[in-house]
């Protein structure tokens, strides 16, 4: 009996073991959570015949510290940083080039969004998705229209019910927007001046979310703090009383791209892929599924009026007054960010 | 002889395969992460010379003392919680008819199958405020507004004692195993009342079990840092996402090895604890 | 003494430990999207799971691993325990320590100084690194499992089975193996347990080309959107429920 228990075992061992073998082309992409619909990994995979593995980070700097780490051994043939990272590992050299000449459906891109700044001429980076962050408001709780300003989220019928998102310079940008300043600053007495303020906000707060900023809402923990508009657009499926407003001082924005890490092993298939995601159709999938705006005007054309004319998702001029696109700090006033940021959390 | 031959290979071949396992893997590495704490961050390369205590200084900033205290309190909490279900727990098990014990310790070993992260997600489901918890006193009017539970420290509490719990009544379940019925019987005989009984011989002798539990739950409780993540809401940290932060997201490796080395020297410290105890719970019983 | 407030208190605690998976498992059920509302009865996030690749994948990526980890360390650990059972040797008191604050370690001391290892030595983080590492934290639990059965046994029937010319190799197959036979399930089980159970270490030490449950529903989990988890959950469990039933027939038929 326990004869057969073993060979029951060495079965199950070898079944597992063929399981487990992989000889398709492989592409590893790492990637912020639930920002990518399965159906376009599945397309892909059918169309080209390479395995997309979709791995997920949280956060720029756990994307940007595993790259770091795992920089000489090659795993990650593509990634998606926000604005600011675009320029910093840029600069840091932890790109490899875009080679245009691979990419048929770059010129969708709107111009508005190409060759920017962080990124001159985009030789390291092709805009994915772009977004804000602004306020969220669970109506049934409270009235959407007595909520218009960041500085809304300090009164005092709000204590507990504040949610944040977990990224330092959101949170900061919301501090130093309210006090008037930029949220690129890398003035210390301003970082320093919004860490004060934002410590008499961290009493209110519930919790602090960059996985799913929707969720704390869903659960009926907080009623009113910040999310992203695609975030909003997607908890609406489950809570239509999720409001998604424009801030008076202005909403934070930024712009996702995909990018090659220097050591990729599989940089022509990252080419594809990238090319592949710069199609209108899929543009246009991606952006109705996620919520989020693309960059891409063609497949902007191609969405249903509905989701073309949703200004969560899709932000007039108007709104966007004051808005404010991230840019990097450098890593002097990135550390004064930090040191205040972990104060703020274990402040309670 | 034969036998005498082969004797001599095989136990050099199995305390070689032992020791170079334990080698490299368990001594290297901690001698690894001391030296990286000793080290100075570099935003490049992770590491740099000069060699420096600074990273043990700031350990004492007012800071992370707050955070490793905090943490400290809640593994404590978890403990004491732990060993209150544990202990009758484990006694009752051991009463319970031989045939069904198997069946019982093998209930209590189940869940771990479905992975301890889905677990605290069930949790989570339990405790959100239009979770099941909260909308089922509502429902039967108990309360009106739902309960603050979820992202606090007694969320966090409540998820340690549920994935730890079964670390805590293992060894004690082996103590009262052991432990002779006999033993008790004849306390009771000599005509000692029940208190005493469970307090002069019971607890004396379940000791081991419990220290073996206390260290078992205490020291994972502080690393768990998931368990923070899903259930205390970036709010509520465990010394373990200290050292994770700075490993996987500051890059401030020399801090988080710091902090690990601080958390083993707590380990070390309970350790020799533990060693004193037996000690001189052995010489009582000689 | 009354037996039913023992047993009434082991249902209880019992119960609380399995009302989150009993939870788990009516969720996988639930047509809606969240576990905050209940959308009638469907199947569709089973369907769900086996269509979500990545998913099934690093399901069965954990029970390889799971189960290739309880082997070696269950074979390396009953080997050390029969060494320290049968030998005198030097630094014996050095081995049992250390093996004691290997078990005694928390995860997340282990997961920091085996990364750093293994970026050291230039180990690619995936299969292997998982493996050594798991093999690392489960070791100490199949010692002392085997150790505990081998100290019931009696050395003198080693002595005499060698009198009669037997082999240390025979004499450990015939006489000791089928004694800590059970032990060495127990250990296996434990090991096996324990590995797909963990989550800290794995966080460290996995790779992308090796993705195992834990992460891939690290980010899943926080998110609490994808029901699929629950339907896995639910699989898992019934699984582990079924592994249990047949081991314990397995007993019951040995015993008899």
């Amino acid at each position: 009996m326990k004869k057969m228990a073993l060979v029951g075992v060495a079965a199950l061992s070898l079944g597992l073991a063929g399981c487990s073998k992989q000889d398709q082309p492989v592409l590893n992409l790492y990637n912020w959570s639930e920002y990518m619909p399965q159906e376009v990994l599945d397309q892909f995979r059918a169309e080209t015949g390479i395995r997309v593995i979709y791995t997920t980070y949280d956060s720029n700097e756990a994307m940007y510290a595993r790259l770091r780490l795992l920089d000489s051994s090659s795993h990650y043939d593509l990634a998606v940083p926000s604005t600011y990272y675009v320029n910093k590992m840029r600069n840091e050299g932890l790109l490899a080039p875009i080679d245009r000449s691979q990419l048929s459906n770059f010129d969708n891109l709107d111009p508005s969004l190409i060759n920017l700044n962080i990124d001159p001429d985009n030789a390291y980076s092709v805009p994915y998705l772009w977004g804000t962050t602004g306020l969220a408001v669970v109506a049934d709780r409270v009235d959407p229209a007595e909520v218009t300003r960041w500085e809304d989220l300090w009164r005092e019928d709000f204590v507990g019910r504040v949610m944040m998102t977990n990224d330092m310079r959101e949170v900061f940008h919301v501090g130093l927007r309210v006090l008037g300043y930029s949220g690129n600053t890398r003035n210390p007495d301003e970082i320093e001046a919004a860490y004060r303020k934002l410590a008499e906000l961290v009493p209110s707060v519930r919790t602090f979310n960059s996985d799913a900023p929707r969720m704390p809402y869903l659960e009926g923990e907080t009623h009113v703090g910040m999310i992203w508009n695609g975030e909003a657009v997607m908890g609406q499926e489950d809570m239509p009383s999720l409001t998604y407003i424009y801030p008076e001082e202005g909403a934070i924005v930024w712009l996702d791209s995909f990018v090659i890490p220097r050591n990729a092993r599989n940089v022509e298939a990252a080419h594809k892929f990238i090319d592949f995601m710069l199609r209108p159709e899929i543009a246009a999938l991606v952006s109705t599924e996620i919520g989020y705006a693309t960059p891409n005007v063609a497949g902007k054309a191609l969405l249903e009026d509905d989701v073309r004319g949703d200004r969560t998702s899709y932000p007039t001029e108007e709104d966007l007054v004051n808005a404010e696109f991230q840019e990097d700090v450098g890593d002097e006033a990135l550390q004064i960010y930090l040191r205040y940021w972990e104060m703020l959390k274990a402040g309670r | 002889m034969f036998g005498q031959a082969f004797r001599q290979p095989f136990k050099n071949a199995v305390l070689l395969l032992v020791w170079v396992w334990l080698l490299a893997l368990v001594l290297v590495p901690n001698v690894l992460v001391v030296g990286t704490s000793l080290l100075t961050r570099d935003p490049v390369d992770f590491l740099t010379l000069p060699f420096t205590l600074e990273n043990y200084q700031r350990l004492m900033d007012p800071l992370y003392v707050q955070v490793f205290l905090h943490s400290l309190y809640m593994a404590a909490v978890t403990t004491v919680l732990c060993l209150l279900i544990g202990y009758p727990f484990a006694w009752a098990l051991a009463g319970v008819d031989k045939r069904w014990q198997t069946l019982l310790i093998f209930l209590l070993i189940v869940p771990f199958w479905t992975n301890s992260l889905v677990r605290t997600y069930a949790i989570k489901m339990l405790l959100a405020g239009n979770g099941l918890i909260n909308s089922g006193l509502q429902s039967l009017g108990v309360i009106d507004q739902p309960l603050e539970l979820l992202y606090t420290e007694t969320a966090v509490i409540i998820g340690l004692v549920y994935l730890l719990l079964p670390f805590m009544i293992l060894p004690l379940y082996a103590v009262f195993e052991d432990l002779k019925k006999e033993l008790v019987m004849a306390s009771h005989d000599l005509g000692a009342g029940r208190l005493p009984t469970f307090l002069h011989v019971i607890v004396p002798l379940t000791l081991p079990g419990v220290i073996a539990g206390v260290l078992l739950v205490f020291l994972p409780a502080m690393g768990m840092f998931y368990v923070a993540d899903v259930l205390g809401g970036a709010r509520n940290l465990l010394v373990g996402n200290v050292i994770k932060n700075q490993f996987l997201d500051a890059r401030d490796w020399p801090f988080g090895a710091a902090a690990s080395v601080l958390l083993t020297l707590a380990m070390a410290f309970l350790l020799l604890a533990h060693r004193f105890s037996r000690r001189r719970l052995g010489e009582e019983g000689a | 003494m009354t037996r039913w407030l023992p047993r009434t208190y082991l249902a209880l605690v019992y119960l609380l430990l399995y009302i989150p998976i009993l939870v788990l498992v009516v969720f996988s059920f639930n047509d809606a999207r969240t576990a905050y509302r209940w959308g009638g009865f469907s199947l569709r996030w089973y369907e769900a799971l086996f269509n979500n690749q990545a998913m099934v994948q690093a399901m069965w990526n954990s029970l390889w691993l799971a189960l290739a980890a309880a082997t070696v360390s269950t074979l390396i650990g009953a080997l050390t325990a029969l060494a320290l059972h049968r030998y005198r040797f030097r630094g014996k008191p050095m081995l049992q320590g250390m093996l004691f604050v290997v078990m005694m370690s928390p995860e997340i001391v282990l997961a920091v100084s085996l990364l750093a290892l293994f970026l050291m030595v230039g180990l690619q983080l995936g299969f292997v690194s998982l493996l050594l590492a798991h093999v690392t934290f489960c070791l100490p639990f199949v010692v002392i499992t085997v150790s505990a059965r081998l100290r019931g046994f009696d050395n003198r029937l080693l002595e005499a089975a060698r009198d009669l010319g037997a082999s240390e190799f025979t004499v450990v197959r015939t006489v000791l193996v089928p004694v800590i036979m059970p032990a060495l399930l127990a250990g296996w089980l434990l090991g096996f347990t324990l590995s797909l159970d963990d989550v800290v270490v794995s966080t460290f030490v996995s790779g992308p080309s090796y993705e195992i449950l834990p992460l891939r529903i690290y980010s899943m989990v926080r998110v609490g959107l994808r029901p699929e988890v629950n339907a896995l959950g639910t699989l898992l469990l019934v699984f582990s429920l079924t592994m249990l039933l047949l081991s314990q027939w397995i007993l019951m038929r040995s015993n008899r």
